[in-house]
């Protein structure tokens, strides 16, 4: 259930197209403020990049996952984004990113919620799970996929 | 069976802790070890390991971007990394713990 709060449909993007890094945050943040899950867009992004300062989110197996607690953030939100073509990300293992999660947790985030993304990240390292989500057609069946963390 | 105790820990504590945690437990299968693992996020500190747990142990792998508390490590073969290399090279983690030649840790009190 938890899950299904954390992404919801208007959070996934299938043909993500962004050529860049910056254009990559810049997009996600983007879907996030247009939504009204940030109340700044900015103010958010510069939360994001505070934390990717410390070490790239780009962790390697094609994925990304640029996260921050942020009293900018309304709503925790997850937005899933997949790019077929990849995105440079300064991964550690220099590959590109075809798999993005952008977690925007409020600074007072509950359990609840970073237990699930706590799962999120382990089921991420499984290579089964990633293929799947890579391969999926249509929305509905990456929302299938990424609620089974339930 | 051979028992490594592991540390995962990150600034945000949100994911990399727990993929971290993962690879090591996944690579411990492969190898044969088991694989107790402690992790150190933005939900606190969970399974935590008990002293038995560390006393069983052949030696412990800290995989971590923030500072952890060794003192309890004391005299136990020890590995410090990034979080990064903690998901990237778990199970070269674990086989250099295997194959010995690890530092012994000796706890220092810092002032």
């Amino acid at each position: 259930m938890l899950m299904n709060e954390l992404i919801k449909p208007e959070d996934v993007l299938l043909d993500f197209d962004a050529k860049t890094k910056d254009e990559a945050m810049e997009m996600l943040a983007n879907i996030l403020y247009t939504h009204h899950k940030i109340d700044d867009l900015q103010g958010f992004l510069k939360d994001i990049y505070e934390r990717e300062a410390i070490t790239s989110t780009g962790i390697g197996f094609g994925i990304a996952i640029p996260h921050a607690k942020s009293s900018h953030v309304l709503i925790p939100t997850v937005i899933f984004a997949r790019s077929i073509e990849g995105i440079p990300f300064d991964a550690m293992d220099g590959k590109d990113a075809h798999l993005f999660f952008m977690i925007a947790m409020p600074e007072d985030g509950t359990n609840a919620h970073l237990r699930v993304l706590a799962m999120l990240s382990r089921k991420l390292m499984h290579e089964d799970f990633r293929e799947a989500l890579f391969d999926v057609q249509s929305l509905d069946e990456a929302l299938k996929l990424l609620h089974t963390m339930n | 069976m051979k028992k490594i105790v592991c540390i995962t820990a990150c600034p945000t504590g949100i994911a990399h802790t727990y993929m971290a945690a993962e690879m090591l437990e996944n690579a411990g299968k492969s190898l044969g070890v088991s694989i107790q693992c402690e992790t150190h996020g933005a939900i606190g500190i969970e399974n935590k390991l008990s002293e038995k747990d560390i006393t069983e142990s052949i030696g412990v792998i800290i995989a971590s971007d923030i500072r952890v508390d060794k003192k309890r490590f004391h005299g136990k073969p020890l590995i410090e990394v990034s979080i990064q290399k903690g998901i990237q090279e778990a199970s070269k983690l674990i086989q250099t713990m295997l194959d010995g030649h690890v530092k012994i840790y000796m706890h220092k009190e810092e002032f």
